[in-house]
C-alpha cells in the first residue's frame, strides 16, 4: 500500500503546484473561450480565422486571453465542453452552436454563473444568451423576392436546400416558399438537398438535370450553388449571355460570375472562376459573425450594455451593386467594394462576405490567415 | 498447508475474473488515468457540482451505447439508435404537458417508441433472418424521415420537472441523478447477464449453430436484444430531452458513431460473443472526458481532431499491450522464421516429404453430372439479383413519373457518372467487410488527398501527371497503416480507422490553412464532365474499373484470400494463407479506392472542398450490403455491389427530381432498402 500512498501524494503535489500555475497566470486578461462545433468545411475555418483575428487585433491583445476548442458534429460533446469551459473560470464563451435548443440547459448553468454566453450565426433560444446573426427569414424573402421579379412572375425553377432539419434552413426555405406561392405562374419543379456544399450542389443538380433538362428550367433558387450551377451551364455549352437567373451565395467565385464579361483588373481568373455576367442576387450568412460576437463579448465584460439580439444587416449584392476589391482591406470593402481578386482566393467556394462597418479590425488577411487589419 | 491450498484456489479464481474481464479491466483503468490528468490540470478540487456536470454529461450515450451491447453480443449491428434518439427527443418535447401524470407517461412513451422500433428491427432480423445491419440501416432511415415529419426544426419544451428528475440530484450534493439512471440501467442489465435470456446471448453470439444445436431459442434471444437495446435508446432519447430541455431533430445522428466507439472501447468484441454493457458505460464516459483534456490541454484547433484520434488509438492500445497480443505474436513468428532460416529448418527446403499427394491406384472418381451456369451460381445470383430487381422498377418508377428516361442515352450516361464514386468506394469498402472489418476512414482519406492533389496541381496538366499517381500512392499507404494498425497492433477496425478519419482531418486543414485552393486539372475536368464517344470518359473508365475489379475478388489469389479471411481468419491461417498481409492489403485497397474518388471528385467540382468526402461513408456501407455482403465478412459479390450503386443512386436521382418533402424521401429511401432485400432474402433449409 505503501507505493500507493506515495502515488496520492505526488498527485496531490503536482495538482497543488498545477493550482499555483493557474493563479500566476491569472492576471488581468478577460478569459474567453470559443466552442467551436464542426470545423471540417469552409465556412466554419474562415469564421474562427476571423474570430482569432479579432483576438489579435492591436485593442485586443492585451485585453483577451483566448482559447479555441472544437467540439464536433455532436451537441452532446458541445454541452460537455461549455461546462467545461465554465468549470475552468470563463468568463465569457463565444459558441457557434450545434443546436439552437440543445445547449439551452448548459447555458442557463452557465449565466447563472455569471458568465458571458453569445452565439454566432446560429442562435441559441435561451434566453438569458446573447445572439449574433442575420435575419434568416428575411434572406429566404429578399432573394426569392429577386427571383420572382427576374422571371417576371413566371416559370419553372429548381430549389436547394441546405442541410434538412436545422432552423436555418427551414426558416429560409419556407420564407421563400411562401414568397413563391404568390405567384401562381412559379413552379418549383425538383427540389434538392444542398447541405450547403458546393460539391453536393454538383451531385444534386446533376440528379435534377437528368429527369429535368436545362431547357426545362427557368430558374434557380438555392442556399449555396449558384458558382457550380454557372459552371455546370457553361459545361452544356449555354453562352454567358443566356444564363439562367440563380439566387443565391455570398461565394467568392459566384460574384466573380456575376461581373460583367469583360470586366477590367479581375487578375487570375481560369476556367469558370471568371466574369461572365450572371444575373443573380447573393446572400450570406457573414463570417464575419463570430469576430464581431468577441467584440461584444469584451464589451460586455467591460461594463457596457449589449443588445440579447444583434440582427446582422443582411449581405445582399446583385450584378447592380457587384464591385471588385484589389487589396481587400477594410477601408477598401467601407467604399462598396465585396468580390475578391481570383488571384488571391484561390477558393472560389470560399464566403466574400467579410465586411462590416463594426469590425475595422479584420479584413481579408482575417478571414484568409487569421491576421487583423492591425 | 490448506491455507496455501484455499489460497493458491482464490489466486486463480482471481486471475480467471480478471482475464474474463479484461476489457472491462482495462476499460475502467484508461478512464481513470484520463479522468486524474483533467482532475490535476483542473484548478481547484474535484467538486460536488463538478461530479454532476459530467456524470449527465456521458449518460445519454451510455444508456445507448448500453443498447447496443445488447444488440451487438448477438452477433448484430443496430444503425438505427442515434434515429431513435433524436425520434424520442421531438416526440417528447411536443407531446409532454406540465402534469405529473403527462411526464410519466411520456417516459413510459419514450421507452415505448424504442421498444416498438427495437421490435421492427427484431422481426426482421430474427424472424425474417435478413441481415442486421440492412434492416437497422433502413429503420434508420424510416425513422429519421419521421422524426423530420414530427418536427423539421428545433424546438418545443420539456418540463422543469422532468429535467430536474433526470438531470438534478437524487440526493443533494451527494449523489447526481444520472449516477442513479446509469445505476438502474446497470442493475437491469446484470439481471439481464444472469438470466436465461443473458446466457442465451453470449451463446448466440459465439456460434448460433451451437447455440441453437444446444437448445437456445436462438430466434427469441435475437428479437429481445432488439427490443431491450430499443428500450435502451429511448431511455437515452428521454436523457437527452431532459439534458437540453427542449428537442432538435437532429440532435441523435451524430452519436451513432460514438456510440459504436464507446462500446468497442468497453471492451465488446463486434462480431458478438464477448464484453458487457458495464464497459460501454465506461466507454462512454472515456470519450466525452477527452472533452475535458482537450480543453485542459489548449489543443487548437486544428489539432483537436488530430489528438482526438491519437488519445482513441492510445487508449485502445494501452489495454491490448501484452504477452498475448498480436504485436507480440507477429514479433515471437518473426523470431521463429528467422531461427528457422539460420537453422536451414524452413519447410520449402525439406525436399523429402513427399509434394504431391496421389490417389490410389483403380480408385475411381465418380464425375459429377454437369450442371448448368445458373445451377452452379444460384448461390452468388441470389445475393446479386435483389439489388438489380430494385434497379430496375426504380427505372420503371422513373420512366411513368418523368417520361422519356428509359430510352434515354444521357439520363444512364449521367446516372453512371454519379454511380462511379460509390461504385469505387464499394470496391474498397466491400472488400474491407468482405474480411469483416468496416473503414469509416473514407470520408477524410477523400477529402485529404482531393486537397492535397488539387493544392499541388492547380489545374496544371503537367503537374498532374505525377501529382495523381502520388495521390493514389498516399491513399494506398494511409490505408496500409490503417491494416497495420488492425494486424499488428491489433486495434479493432472501428476505432483504427475512426482515429485515422479524425487524423487525416487535422492533416487537411493544417495543410490548407481552413481554405482548400487549387483546381483540379483541365484533363480531371474533361475526364469527369467531358465527352468520348457518346459519353463521359468516366463512364468508360468504370466499366473497365468494374471489370477489373470483378476479376481482382473472383479470380486472383488476392480475392481468394480475402473470402477465406473473412470466412475464417483461424481456418485461412492453418491453410498458409498470410491473413496479416491479406487485412493490409484489403485497407491499402481502400485506402486506394478513397483517394481515386478524391481526386476524380475534385475533377467532378473543379476543385476539392473541405468535407467532400463526409456525404460518402454511409452510402459506401449501404451500397455494400444491400448488394448482398454479409457484414461479418466471408460472403459477396462485387456485381451485387455495383447492382446496390445502381439501385441506390437511382432512387436518389429520382427523388431529387420531385418535390417531397425530405422527410418523405428518408422514408420512401428506408422502406425501398428493406423491400429490395426482403424481396429474395436466404431462407435456411
Amino acid at each position: 500500500m505503501r507505493w500507493f500512498r506515495a502515488a496520492c501524494g505526488m498527485a496531490m503535489a503536482l495538482s497543488v503546484s498545477f493550482a499555483a500555475l493557474h493563479a500566476n497566470a491569472a492576471d488581468k486578461k478577460f478569459k474567453i473561450f470559443l466552442s467551436m462545433s464542426y470545423i471540417g468545411n469552409d465556412w466554419q475555418a474562415e469564421a474562427a480565422n476571423m474570430v482569432k483575428a479579432m483576438a489579435a487585433s492591436k485593442d485586443f491583445r492585451d485585453k483577451v486571453d483566448l482559447q479555441v476548442q472544437v467540439a464536433g458534429p455532436n451537441a452532446q460533446k458541445q454541452i460537455q465542453q461549455i461546462n467545461a469551459m465554465v468549470q475552468q473560470g470563463a468568463q465569457a464563451i463565444v459558441v457557434y452552436p450545434i443546436s439552437p435548443t440543445a445547449l439551452n440547459q448548459v447555458v442557463r448553468n452557465a449565466c447563472a454563473r455569471h458568465v458571458v454566453i453569445i452565439a454566432y450565426d446560429a442562435e441559441i433560444t435561451e434566453p438569458c444568451a446573447y445572439n449574433v446573426h442575420i435575419d434568416q427569414p428575411e434572406a429566404g424573402r429578399v432573394t426569392a423576392e429577386w427571383l420572382a421579379k427576374k422571371l417576371n412572375g413566371k416559370g419553372n425553377i429548381v430549389v436547394l436546400t441546405g442541410v434538412p432539419g436545422t432552423s436555418v434552413d427551414t426558416q429560409r426555405t419556407a420564407a421563400a416558399k411562401e414568397v413563391f406561392a404568390k405567384h401562381p405562374d412559379i413552379h418549383i419543379i425538383a427540389e434538392g438537398v444542398g447541405m450547403w456544399s458546393q460539391a453536393v450542389a454538383r451531385t444534386e443538380i446533376t440528379k435534377i438535370l437528368t429527369t429535368h433538362p436545362w431547357n426545362e428550367i427557368d430558374g434557380f433558387w438555392v442556399q449555396v450553388g449558384c458558382y457550380t450551377i454557372a459552371s455546370m451551364e457553361k459545361e452544356a455549352g449555354i453562352p454567358d449571355d443566356k444564363l439562367k437567373p440563380c439566387a443565391g451565395e455570398g461565394a467568392n467565385g459566384h460574384r466573380i460570375q456575376m461581373l460583367p464579361v469583360g470586366s477590367p483588373g479581375v487578375e487570375g481568373a481560369s476556367g469558370n472562376y471568371r466574369p461572365m455576367g450572371q444575373p443573380s442576387i447573393s446572400y450570406a450568412s457573414p463570417p464575419y459573425s463570430g469576430g464581431l460576437a468577441l467584440k461584444l463579448a469584451v464589451a460586455k465584460l467591460e461594463g457596457k450594455d449589449i443588445p440579447k439580439l444583434t440582427k446582422l444587416p443582411l449581405p445582399v449584392v446583385t450584378n447592380e451593386t457587384v464591385k471588385l476589391c484589389q487589396q481587400g482591406t477594410w477601408q477598401e470593402m467601407q467604399q462598396g467594394c465585396n468580390v475578391f481578386q481570383p488571384k488571391i482566393i484561390g477558393n472560389p467556394g470560399w464566403f466574400a462576405s467579410i465586411y462590416s462597418p463594426d469590425t475595422p479590425e479584420i479584413g481579408l488577411q482575417a478571414a484568409l490567415n487569421g491576421k487583423p487589419e492591425q | 498447508m490448506t491455507a496455501v491450498t484455499l489460497g493458491t484456489a482464490r489466486r486463480a479464481t482471481w486471475r480467471g475474473l480478471a482475464a474474463r474481464h479484461r476489457g472491462l479491466i482495462v476499460a475502467c483503468a484508461v478512464f481513470a488515468a484520463l479522468f486524474l490528468v483533467v482532475d490535476l490540470i483542473t484548478p481547484g478540487p474535484f467538486n460536488y457540482f463538478e461530479f454532476n456536470f459530467l456524470s449527465a454529461g456521458g449518460a445519454a450515450l451510455a444508456l445507448a451505447a448500453m443498447g447496443q451491447t445488447l444488440v451487438i453480443l448477438t452477433g448484430g449491428f443496430d444503425l438505427s439508435a442515434g434515429a431513435v434518439v433524436s425520434l424520442v427527443n421531438v416526440v417528447l418535447a411536443s407531446a409532454m404537458g406540465t402534469s405529473a401524470v403527462s411526464q410519466i407517461a411520456c417516459f413510459a412513451l419514450a421507452l415505448a417508441i424504442g421498444g416498438v422500433v427495437g421490435a421492427f428491427n427484431g422481426f426482421f432480423v430474427a424472424v425474417v433472418r435478413m441481415q442486421a445491419i440492412v434492416v437497422t440501416l433502413s429503420a434508420m432511415f424510416i425513422v429519421q424521415g419521421i422524426t423530420l415529419l414530427v418536427m423539421d426544426k428545433p424546438g418545443g419544451a420539456i418540463a422543469p420537472e422532468f429535467v430536474a428528475f433526470f438531470t438534478g440530484s437524487a440526493i443533494p450534493n451527494v449523489l447526481p441523478a444520472p449516477v442513479l439512471v446509469l445505476l438502474a440501467g446497470a442493475v437491469i442489465w446484470l439481471l439481464l447477464k444472469n438470466s436465461r435470456f443473458g446466457v442465451g446471448q453470449y451463446a448466440v453470439g459465439s456460434d448460433p449453430d451451437a447455440a441453437y444445436a444446444a437448445g437456445v431459442p436462438a430466434r427469441a434471444v435475437l428479437f429481445a436484444a432488439y427490443v431491450i437495446g430499443g428500450l435502451f435508446y429511448g431511455a437515452a432519447g428521454a436523457f437527452v430531452s431532459a439534458q437540453t430541455g427542449s428537442a432538435d431533430p437532429l440532435v441523435g445522428r451524430p452519436m451513432l458513431l460514438q456510440v459504436f466507439t464507446a462500446v468497442v472501447l468497453g471492451g465488446t468484441r463486434l462480431g458478438g460473443g464477448r464484453g458487457g454493457a458495464i464497459g460501454s458505460i465506461v466507454g462512454a464516459y472515456t470519450l466525452m472526458i477527452v472533452v475535458n483534456i482537450l480543453l485542459v490541454l489548449n489543443v487548437s484547433a486544428y489539432f483537436s481532431s488530430i489528438a482526438e484520434g491519437t488519445i482513441l488509438l492510445l487508449a485502445v492500445l494501452v489495454g491490448s499491450l501484452n504477452r498475448r497480443s498480436p504485436i507480440a505474436f507477429y514479433l515471437r513468428l518473426a523470431r521463429t522464421k528467422l531461427a528457422a532460416r539460420v537453422a536451414g529448418a524452413q519447410a520449402s527446403r525439406r525436399r523429402d516429404a513427399a509434394a504431391a499427394p496421389s490417389l490410389p491406384r483403380g480408385a475411381s472418381i465418380a464425375t459429377p453430372a454437369p450442371v448448368g451456369w445458373v445451377e452452379r451460381n444460384r448461390a452468388a445470383l441470389r445475393m446479386v439479383i435483389p439489388a438489380y430487381g430494385g434497379f430496375a422498377l426504380v427505372l420503371l418508377i422513373g420512366q411513368m413519373t418523368f417520361g422519356g428516361t428509359l430510352d434515354n442515352l444521357g439520363y444512364y450516361n449521367s446516372l453512371l457518372v454519379l454511380s462511379s464514386f460509390l461504385a469505387i468506394l464499394a470496391l474498397g469498402q466491400g472488400a474491407v467487410i468482405l474480411t469483416g472489418g468496416l473503414d469509416l476512414s473514407v470520408p477524410w482519406t477523400v477529402g485529404f488527398v482531393g486537397i492535397l492533389t488539387s493544392g499541388l496541381i492547380h489545374g496544371n496538366d503537367p503537374i498532374a501527371i505525377w501529382a495523381i499517381p502520388l495521390g493514389l500512392l498516399i491513399g494506398i499507404a494511409l490505408g496500409a497503416v490503417n491494416g497495420i494498425g488492425v494486424v499488428l497492433l491489433g486495434l479493432p477496425p472501428i476505432v483504427m480507422t475512426l482515429a485515422m478519419n479524425g487524423i487525416l482531418q487535422g492533416a487537411a486543414l493544417l495543410y490548407c490553412n481552413g481554405t482548400p485552393s487549387g483546381f483540379a486539372s483541365p484533363a480531371q475536368r474533361w475526364f469527369m464532365t467531358g465527352h468520348l464517344g457518346g459519353l463521359t470518359p468516366v463512364v468508360w473508365f468504370l466499366l473497365l474499373f468494374i471489370a477489373a475489379a470483378t476479376l481482382l475478388l473472383g479470380r486472383t489469389v488476392f480475392g481468394r484470400r480475402i473470402y477465406a479471411v473473412g470466412n475464417s481468419p483461424l481456418v485461412a491461417r492453418l491453410s498458409a494463407v498470410r491473413v496479416g498481409a491479406t487485412l493490409i492489403g484489403v485497407y491499402a485497397l481502400s485506402g486506394f479506392c478513397s483517394a481515386l474518388v478524391g481526386m476524380l471528385l475534385s475533377g467532378f467540382s473543379g476543385q476539392a472542398s473541405l468535407g467532400m468526402g463526409d456525404e460518402y461513408l454511409l452510402p459506401s456501407i449501404a451500397v455494400v450490403v444491400v448488394g448482398g455482403t454479409l457484414i461479418t465478412g466471408g460472403r459477396g459479390h462485387y456485381l451485387g455491389m455495383i447492382g446496390g450503386v445502381l439501385l441506390l443512386t437511382a432512387l436518389s436521382t429520382l427523388l431529387a427530381g420531385t418535390t417531397l418533402p425530405n422527410a418523405v424521401r428518408d422514408i420512401i429511401f428506408g422502406l425501398v432498402v428493406l423491400g429490395a432485400v426482403l424481396a429474395l432474402r436466404e431462407r435456411r433449409a
